[in-house]
């Protein structure tokens, strides 16, 4: 068994130390402070369920799983040694629940099927280009796009959400960890059970359409 | 010389430098020549950042304040023990 078998609870990049404020948070959550827990809360739940929902078939088993990894959290909170971040270590007590679950249901996700399925044929519509290979439009500049509203435009933001949701499984489940979570190829591959092809695929075609989205949710 | 198509199909390889030598400086004489290229190039970059900030839906009221029941009860110090 390879160690790092769904091994997505590891720091991203060699070792880690946490920032202050992210020491402050796990200290309080270990004193027990309530408004530490529901701010936990509130900032990863809706992130949890839309990872879960890359590998449950339902919504209703989605949010079963997530109601575990919260359990998992409460009990193992103590026993957290801080050498990855918080968010890292809970996405990897979801990701196995996740896969536990799904076996026990057999209903496991075989996402190197799906990778096969989702990165058959092209990725950009034949209109998108010319037939001497020139785009067929010219991409507009993103000028609305301003740092204010990257950070803190919340129905772009919220749209951005959407269009995840939208992607086919296995695009979505590759695009929220390595671009929302942040964890590494080798990682995802083996969580995932993919190769490194598929990853970079699965990217490409994620990455492709969430652009478009959000070109649209740019313009408004 | 490669088309926009091709450069767009290379795009993700290219920005993950995972791309081989050859492929890269393609691309690269490419995105030199082409704006329309670098600008989409320049979003798609952007889309990642989006992407990391993306919204996800609060939990329902119910849902947070039965957690926090749980943790009430489990999440003190020496509850597990």
């Amino acid at each position: 068994m390879r160690r790092n078998q769904g091994g997505i609870g590891v720091a991203p990049q060699g070792s880690y130390q946490a920032g202050a404020e992210e020491a402050a948070l796990v200290a309080r959550l270990r004193a027990g402070d309530q408004a530490a827990f529901r701010q936990l809360v509130r900032a990863r739940h809706g992130r949890l369920l839309r990872l879960a929902g890359a590998f449950c078939r339902s919504r209703a088993s989605a949010e079963e799983v997530v109601q575990e990894t919260w359990l998992a959290v409460i009990t193992g909170l103590h026993g957290f040694s801080g050498e990855a971040p918080l968010a890292a270590w809970i996405n990897g007590i979801l990701v196995n629940k996740a896969k536990t679950r799904a076996v026990r249901d057999g209903r496991m996700v075989n996402f190197s099927d799906l990778a096969r399925e989702e990165g058959e044929g092209d990725a950009f519509e034949p209109e998108r280009f010319l037939p001497d290979g020139h785009w067929a439009e010219q991409h507009r500049p993103w000028d609305a796009l301003t740092p204010e509203r990257e950070a803190g435009d919340r129905e772009l933001l919220a749209g951005v959400g959407e269009a995840l949701e939208k992607l086919p499984p296995a695009q979505r489940a590759v695009v929220l960890l390595r671009d929302v979570e942040g964890l590494d190829s080798a990682a995802i591959c083996a969580t995932l059970g993919i190769s490194e092809a598929n990853l970079r695929v699965l990217l490409h075609r994620a990455r492709t359409k969430l652009r478009d989205a959000a070109d649209r949710l740019v313009r408004g | 010389m490669l088309t926009c198509h091709q450069v767009a199909e290379e795009a993700t390889e290219y920005m993950e430098g995972t791309a081989p030598p050859p492929r890269r400086l393609g691309v690269w004489a490419h995105l030199r020549l082409c704006p329309n290229c670098r600008e989409y190039l320049r979003q798609l970059g952007r889309t990642i950042g989006l992407a990391r900030q993306a919204l996800a839906p609060p939990p329902p009221a119910e849902v947070e304040d039965q957690l926090a029941a749980i943790f009430a009860t489990q999440g003190r110090p020496g509850a597990a023990e």
